[in-house]
């Protein structure tokens, strides 16, 4: 049958089929050497107690004993399939963590095995970071994730009617504020250049920018626009000086 | 070492007994503060000490180790989600700042920790990770502010890249030379690491019979009385579940078997704390869920959150200590009405209710008209019964910029804001102004 013969039950994907086998160890192999894994995964009792509270294993064909369990059959076929989605239902809650009895981190093994896919520019993740650009626009160029004017009401529908509300005369309730937080809309506070300039080295020291432009080209280029913008202007008040 | 050993001078610091039932497990988190001190004598890093002038204070962690808590001359470390979406929350806590009269930096040379976007999308790796905390927290050292962390997830993925550091000397290789490029060593060539990580819910916690007095001497003279609040507590994953080890726990909280903060203070305000059988399951917010996966964040938080949290104990609110958490619970509620699953209750963190208990205004600090969820009936029940008037005094003041701003009087905008009790139309910072934002933003203000 496809799939594995107990518990993964999900037919594996044409997607991973269609890859080479010595591609599909050597991906799985940069997830087991990352630093992290070692500290992640230790063995396990195949108590099922992380899958049962789960919350992703809830709403989601998905469960971490599984994640576990590949790993330690090493189970190259299964856990490359899982790369392309399963992963992405995990909620980063590390409710799993708190309760292994082996102190095994299947969310932080998630974050790896995410992290990989990115780099190795899975096609999936390209679609399922898709609706996730506004958040990367804001955090390669600002250092910050989130502002106000992110919260558009018709991004938000099912928050109701408050939300536009909220958004009514934004700049003013923030100046409202008798305190120096949430002033700046356009940023969850005003970053200062210099700041924003050392964030740039660091994306560009560590191949965040490298890795976005695989991921998706056109907002790496939106990207740099303004990277490049902002360090020109930093090198002008340098030069004032 | 264990309870009852003490090596003077030590970071690794233990009561002379277990102050609750300890769990049996493999703890080995503890054993990082005596790593930082053998790197430090190595001259591998400076561990950035709480002094006297921090005036620290004491709690427990779940190992029962004493984790101290910087309360004075504090680096605020803003949440992004907080200061746009919740904008209330960080109010809140400057407001307690300036109450206790407390010494603190707000400046703008900081940037998010980037951990919400690498739980949601994977696109950053552990070296930027650590490169961005050791940022954050060199720029806090240069000022000799200590570092209060306002978001739980920058919390616990600070937490958890600080083990990774000190256990891992590949980190540690990687990250310096990009420190040193950004100039963020020290002089003699070493990384900066906080002996503690400290969250505001562990100040809140360590600072809860304070705030406790400031109720009894501002609050309940103005008629409030939170003793018949109903109050369900959500504990926020990043804080307790990331190195859970790292994380206050008390014997008047469930025995040491639960997380404290957030309880410990609605008990010492005496409201009326509420167990609920789901108190261990996370919002639903899932960082990429609450973008990309709606209907799972949504369903996941009226399902397993409020509809308990409503069916089983009635509570009036749900108090959270963190950012997602907060959002989640309280946007999520009206789409309820769509399946006959609505169950109204108030949301908001530890440190807004207790800036309201201790009188703070609900909309000027407390900000409650960005809440999507009915907060009236609670503001009700706690005895701030003329919050129409305040929210109309609100409306006004906002009206009343708004028109300024558009006929471009900053003249008469800056003397409106002198009548705010505690204005600072931009904080002091460690550089002076700074001379340009990230946004290329024109400023607020035209000073
Ligand atoms: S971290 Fe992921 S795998 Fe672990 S319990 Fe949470 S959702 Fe499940
Ligand atoms: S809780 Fe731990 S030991 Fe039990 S199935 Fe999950 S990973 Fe394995």
């Amino acid at each position: 049958m496809d799939g594995h013969s107990y518990g993964y039950n999900i037919p594996i994907s044409e997607k991973t089929k269609s890859v080479p086998w010595e591609e599909k160890v050597r991906v799985i192999e940069e997830v087991k050497s990352d630093f992290r894994f070692k500290e992640y995964i230790f063995g396990c009792l195949n108590c099922g107690v992380c899958t049962a509270s789960c919350p992703s294993n809830r709403f989601f064909d998905y469960s971490p004993r599984e994640i576990v369990q590949r790993f330690l059959e090493d189970d190259v076929e299964v856990l490359y399939d899982m790369m392309h989605e399963y992963i992405w239902a995990c909620s980063q809650c590390f409710t799993c963590w708190i309760r292994c009895p082996f102190v095994n981190n299947p969310g932080g093994l998630v974050a790896i095995m995410r992290e990989v896919a990115v780099r190795n520019a899975f096609e999936a993740t390209k679609d399922l970071l898709k609706p996730y650009g506004r958040v990367l626009l804001k955090v390669m160029t600002t250092g910050n994730q989130l502002s106000a004017d992110m919260l558009q009401p018709d991004f938000f529908p099912d928050w109701g009617p408050k939300m536009a509300d909220n958004m009514e005369n934004l700049r003013a309730k923030r100046m409202a504020i008798p305190f120096d937080v949430g002033k700046s809309v356009k940023t969850a506070w005003e970053v200062s250049l210099e700041t924003a300039i050392e964030m740039y080295t660091i994306w560009r020291e560590t191949g965040i920018f490298e890795m976005l432009e695989k991921l998706d080209p056109n907002l790496y280029n939106v990207i740099m626009d303004i990277v490049e913008e902002n360090e020109e202007r930093y090198q002008e008040l340098y030069e004032e000086e | 070492m264990a309870h009852g050993q003490r090596k003077e001078g030590s970071i690794l610091m233990y009561p002379e007994k277990p102050p609750f039932p300890l769990k049996e497990y493999n703890a080995h988190y503890d054993h990082i503060f005596e790593m930082m001190e053998e790197l430090e004598a190595k001259g591998e890093i400076l561990i950035y000490r709480i002094t006297e002038e921090h005036q620290p204070m004491y709690v427990y962690t779940r190992t029962g180790r004493i984790k101290v808590i910087p309360t004075n001359k504090l680096w605020h470390h803003k949440s992004c989600g907080q200061c746009g979406n919740i904008p209330g929350y960080p109010a809140s806590l400057f407001w307690f700042m300036n109450k206790f009269g407390l010494d603190y930096l707000n400046e703008p040379h900081q940037t998010s920790c980037t951990a919400w976007n690498y739980h949601g999308s994977g696109t950053s790796n552990p070296v930027a990770l650590a490169a961005v905390w050791l940022r954050n927290m060199h720029q806090a050292w240069k000022t000799g502010y200590y570092p209060l962390i306002h978001c739980g997830t920058s919390f616990g993925s600070y937490k958890e890249t600080r083990e990774q550091l000190i256990m891992n000397k590949e980190l540690r290789d990687a990250v310096k030379p990009i420190l040193k490029k950004l100039g963020r060593l020290t002089e003699d060539g070493r990384i900066v690491i906080p002996q503690e990580i400290v969250h505001y819910s562990e100040w809140v916690h360590a600072m809860r019979y304070k705030i406790a007095e400031l109720y009894e001497k501002e609050g309940k003279p103005k008629g409030i009385d939170v003793s018949n609040v109903r109050v369900a507590i959500h504990n926020a994953c990043h804080t307790y579940k990331m190195i859970a080890d790292d994380y206050p726990y008390d014997p008047e909280v469930f025995n040491g078997q639960r997380p404290a903060a957030s309880t410990a203070v609605m008990k010492a305000l005496g409201a009326q704390v509420v167990d609920y059988s789901t108190w261990y399951d996370c919002c639903g917010f899932g960082f990429r869920h609450i973008l990309t996966e709606r209907e799972f964040t949504r369903s996941f938080a009226i399902q397993r959150k409020l509809k308990v949290i409503y069916e089983e104990v009635k509570a009036d609110v749900i108090i959270t200590h963190d950012t997602g958490c907060t959002t989640t619970f309280e946007k999520n509620q009206w789409i309820g009405k769509a399946h006959g699953m609505y169950y109204p209750v108030a949301v908001m963190s530890d440190v807004m209710f207790a800036a309201l208990a201790c009188g703070a205004h609900p909309f000027k600090v407390v900000q409650l008209y960005w809440n999507c969820s009915a907060y009236e009936p609670l503001l009700e029940k706690m005895g701030i019964t003329n919050w129409r008037e305040l929210k109309k005094e609100w409306e006004d003041a906002v009206k009343y910029i708004s028109e300024l701003e558009k006929a471009g009087k900053y003249d008469e905008l800056m003397e409106f804001f002198k009548t705010y009790d505690l204005y600072e139309p931009y904080s002091r910072t460690s550089t002076g102004k700074p001379k340009a934002s990230a946004t290329a933003a024109m400023p607020l203000f035209k000073s």
